[in-house]
């Protein structure tokens, strides 16, 4: 089969966030350094090969990136200081563009000035929105019960719905991943059965991010990112399902406000630790930060902290600027969900772990082919 | 002719001011327009152009640190424009040593050099001095040696300076030497005997040059030499005081892997032939002749004297050649090998020293065994003849260097020397598995290619990829690292792990480059006058750099070298006429010298 070489790739990828790949003399210090890279998925120096020789498509269909949790031992050993823990970031930064059908993650990716517009128009439109209906239906001075600004039970249909759009819209994007995984005509073909067997590998790697931990060990930042993800989800429970409960009465119900306060205290403290770190550089995973890392952490701390505000604002009584922070608060939850989750940095909640996923499902099918190449010639690896 | 001075920048220079090489290049004759283009300007051949005939220049002098990289643009510029584009000049600071001391006079040489058409090598021209016949050589590893020997031979006097108890440097300590697998004792103990037994070199070993001064052709140089505690026409190499001595310290010549006393005579071929006392380590000198004493006692020639003090030589030299060496990067450094942590971790120098008949194996490649230490009542890692031989052996390339984390350099000699290693473990353990870890196979010399050829056919295990880990398992060394042609990573068991460790300037070099005033470069290593056109002389007039120490290179290199050494030697002394430092020549001497060879 012919393969199309695309030259500007590596050009295309330093707005991405890798600018030194042309460095890399390819001394596999880096995919022997690595604690996730095995026989079949020998990372970072491939992708940092096929990037040098413009393996557009290569590049396309392979899940390497996801697996790399940026421990930064790579980056710290490189000799050459060609960064290849930041070119998988950077290549994640392209998939999710890639994988993305609208082509909008490809125009936020590449200027932040048109998230930027994006963002403000979303939350203009959110503004205006959410307050024009609270004039038209309820009365400022009420918070929460009958005849309430914004009722529980309206924001309650509105997240719903616009979870169930933004859902829709990161599943088409998986699917697209899944087509580019498995699409080429010369790729292993799994069975049903390979699908089947690793399908409890979505919720597991969802939940716990257990590779992470391997990275550990080695300079990495699981728990933190594990206390962010809980958080992210209690909150996200809390919101879907608890809503109402959460947001009547003056009285404090402990059975959803204990999770509340906890996952607000994770959010805040894990977000201020990751834009602490990128600013002090603190880490070797700090030390390059593209734009739309510190938008991501910009938004989410925003979020967290007028969501406290609006409760400290509600249980203290003040309906009045309860009610205004509500509209502050929704001003960035949905430009950054909206942007975030199905086009951006948030997306790989759904890849990484539909990634691992693959992966298994991929290695079983290469186990199925005959085996090829030529002789072993060194030990293999032991167990 | 009128000409135009375009200032194109490589790289940024905060040692050198653009702006006032600028102003004075605007007053040179010719000279119509001086345009100060920045650092790594994108020029475009149709605007120059434009600019040239708008200025109507009909030559172009592009000044910078590496303006070579500019010229076809000009070149192009000055066809569109309609003159001659061989009219394009070049002032190259970094060619002529702008970085070197008086960094804006020499800039401005240079610009001048290129606007009068003359080459800056020839408008350069120190004055000359009167030679003092002797050489002082520092330093007496297989460079210094072959210097001290060509000039001596020619007949004129040497005094040869080393550090060391013996002369013989690191490559009395190699076994074999690459490719040709020549035992490298078998070519150099003849050499050091000569350098002992000649009548016009005088030797001066466990001593160092501790200040030089005067000019060019006759430098007062002063050397300090170590009291030896030994006298060395009257030793006779006995051993007996040796046998008595307490104090046992890791040997220097072995590489830290076997012992010494502090009264030792560092090899059996040493030369001079002579026992010396370390008298850091000595008991009787660390007490002030309160304790021991043994080996003067016992001493059958009564040589031995320890109370002897330093002796401090002054003499007359015209012409110094530096050959000091090298040193091997720490390897401790290097966490990601385990050296140091790991027993069976070796450098390359240790495995040298292990594999050489003269080692304390005797050559037999063996792992360490553990041994109880009386004295210290200790277990510690030994070799001992009767170890276990390794089975399987990794050797891997590369460690610090070619690495921006420690030496960005090659190290040279390394990817030769590990392939020797490999067909040393072969030859002397048939069954043994042996791999090469390496990043780019640098077989650049005669005979090397075949060599590496003929090591993998001999069964060595040649992958290509750097390990990037040792690490142990089940009290077992496993080495990882990415087969990078058979697309695999790998990482299997090993009990040996040798380390291709990078090279350094030896200690002292600074020391040594402010006594003299010598340039050096960002690596360290000495800064010769042109790496092209004149790689032996430096920027001081009469001294001259010899192997090693000018930068990494194999022991053909280095001998050729210093035989090149000795050649500009001999034409100075000779013609009775020695170059004085470049450095001294004022910028309106080489005003006027260019101009006056304009003008011819």
């Amino acid at each position: 089969m012919a393969i199309r070489v695309n030259p500007k790739i590596i050009d295309d990828l330093a707005v991405y966030g890798a600018e030194d790949v042309q460095l890399c003399y390819h001394c596999g210090n880096c995919s022997a350094v690595c604690p996730h890279a095995d026989e079949f998925n020998v990372f970072p120096r491939k992708p940092m090969r096929n990037l040098q020789m413009g393996l557009e498509k290569k590049l396309e269909r392979s899940l390497e990136p996801w697996l790399c949790y940026y421990c930064g031992q790579c980056s710290e050993q490189c000799p050459r200081g060609a960064e290849p823990g930041e070119t998988m970031m950077s290549l994640r930064r392209w998939l999710t563009s890639r994988y993305d059908v609208t082509g909008l993650s490809r125009l936020f990716y590449r200027s932040w000035k048109a998230e930027m517009i994006a963002i403000l128009v979303l939350a203009l439109l959110t503004g205006v929105a959410f307050f024009l209906f609270g004039m038209l239906r309820g009365d400022i001075h009420v918070y929460s019960g009958p005849g309430a600004f914004l009722p529980s039970s309206a924001v309650h249909l509105f997240d719903w719905s616009m979870a169930g759009v933004l859902a829709a819209l990161l599943f088409v994007n998986s699917l697209h991943m899944w087509r580019l995984v498995f699409g080429s005509k010369d790729g292993p073909k799994p069975n049903l059965f390979m699908y089947l067997k690793h399908l409890p590998q979505l919720p597991w790697h969802f939940l716990t991010q257990n590779r992470f931990r391997t990275c550990q060990e080695r300079n990495g930042l699981w728990l933190i990112h594990l206390l962010l993800v809980a958080s992210y989800l209690t909150m996200l429970v809390l919101i879907m399902f608890f809503l109402p409960t959460m947001q009547s009465g003056p009285e404090i119900r402990w059975t959803v406000h204990t999770f509340g306060y906890a996952a607000s205290i994770g959010l805040i403290g894990a977000t201020i630790f990751m834009l602490h770190g990128r600013l002090k550089k603190t880490r070797t995973q700090f030390q390059h930060s593209h734009k739309s890392d510190w938008l991501f952490l910009i938004m989410l701390v925003y979020v967290a902290l007028t969501g406290v505000l609006q409760h400290i604002a509600h249980r203290a009584g003040f309906p009045v600027a309860a009610n205004l922070v509500y509209i502050m608060h929704m001003m960035g939850v949905v430009p950054m969900l909206v942007l975030e989750v199905p086009f951006s940095k948030w997306s790989h909640l759904a890849y990484r772990p539909l990634a691992m996923y693959l992966a298994a499902v991929q290695r079983d099918a290469l186990l199925g082919r005959s085996s090829q190449g030529g002789e072993i010639l060194a030990p293999r690896r032991i167990a | 002719m009128r000409s135009g001075i375009f200032f194109c920048q490589v790289e940024e220079n905060n040692r050198l001011n653009i702006n006032a090489v600028a102003k004075y290049a605007a007053n040179l004759p010719s000279v119509e327009v001086v345009r100060e283009m920045g650092i790594h300007p994108r020029l475009d051949a149709k605007d120059l152009a434009k600019q040239i005939q708008a200025d109507n220049l009909q030559r172009i002098v592009i000044a910078g640190d590496m303006p070579g990289y500019f010229k076809p643009v000009f070149a192009k510029a000055m066809a569109l424009a309609g003159h001659d584009p061989l009219e394009v000049r070049l002032a190259s600071f970094r060619e002529h040593g702008a970085s070197a001391a008086p960094t804006l006079e020499r800039a401005k040489a240079i610009v001048a050099c290129a606007v009068f058409g003359v080459p800056f090598a020839l408008a350069v021209m120190p004055a000359e001095t009167t030679v003092h016949q002797t050489t002082l050589i520092i330093g007496g590893g297989i460079a210094g040696i072959q210097a001290a020997l060509e000039i001596a031979d020619a007949g004129k006097p040497v005094c040869l300076v080393e550090r060391f108890g013996t002369i013989g440097g690191h490559m009395a300590m190699f076994d074999k030497t690459f490719p040709t697998l020549d035992c490298a004792a078998c070519i150099l103990t003849p050499k050091m005997v000569s350098i002992l037994q000649h009548e016009m070199i005088r030797l001066l070993t466990n001593s160092e040059v501790i200040a030089v001064s005067g000019s060019p052709g006759s430098y007062r140089v002063q050397i300090k030499c170590r009291a030896r505690l030994v006298d060395v026409e009257a030793c006779v190499a006995c051993n007996m005081c040796s046998e008595i001595c307490p104090v046992e310290v890791p040997s220097e010549f072995d590489a830290g892997i076997a012992r010494r006393k502090a009264i030792y005579i560092p090899f059996p071929q040493a030369v001079p032939n002579a026992y010396l006392v370390d008298r850091e380590h000595c008991l009787y000198v660390q007490s002030a002749g309160k304790k021991c004493g043994a080996c003067a006692k016992k001493c059958p020639k009564e040589c031995i004297n320890l109370d002897q003090k330093d002796d401090f030589i002054e003499m007359e030299v015209g012409n110094i050649i530096i050959a000091t060496g090298y040193d091997v990067l720490s390897a401790e450094d290097i966490k990601q090998y385990g050296y140091g942590m790991f027993p069976n971790v070796l450098t390359a120098l240790e495995f040298e020293r292990l594999t050489n008949a003269s080692g304390p194996t005797g050559g037999k490649i063996v792992t360490k065994s553990l041994r109880l230490n009386k004295r210290s009542k200790k277990e510690e890692w030994v070799f001992d003849p009767h170890g276990e031989a390794p089975k399987n052996v990794a050797i891997i390339h590369c460690v610090g260097s070619r690495d921006q984390n420690f030496n960005s350099y090659c190290s040279r000699v390394c990817c030769m020397y590990s392939l020797k290693f490999a067909h040393l473990v072969k030859e002397k353990l048939p069954d043994a598995n042996c791999y090469e870890f390496y990043i780019d196979m640098r077989a650049f010399g005669k005979g090397y290619e075949e060599f590496f050829e003929r090591i993998r056919q001999e069964g060595t295990f040649v992958i290509r990829g750097r390990s990037a880990t040792v690490s142990q398992e089940n009290e077992k060394m496993v080495v990882t690292g990415e087969d990078i042609i058979r697309d695999k990573l790998i990482q299997f068991p090993v009990d040996m792990v040798l380390l291709a460790v990078g090279l350094i300037p030896a200690r002292g070099t600074e020391e040594l480059s402010r006594m003299l005033g010598l340039t050096r470069d960002e690596d360290g290593w000495f800064s010769e006058l042109d790496y092209n056109g004149n790689p032996t002389d430096t920027e001081r007039g009469c001294v001259f750099v010899a192997g090693m120490c000018q930068s990494p290179k194999d022991i053909p290199d280095a001998v050729a070298q210093a035989s090149a050494v000795a050649a500009g030697v001999l034409r100075s002394i000779s013609s009775g006429r020695g170059i004085g430092h470049r450095g001294s020549v004022t910028l309106s001497d080489i005003e006027a010298r260019a101009k006056s060879l304009q003008a011819k």
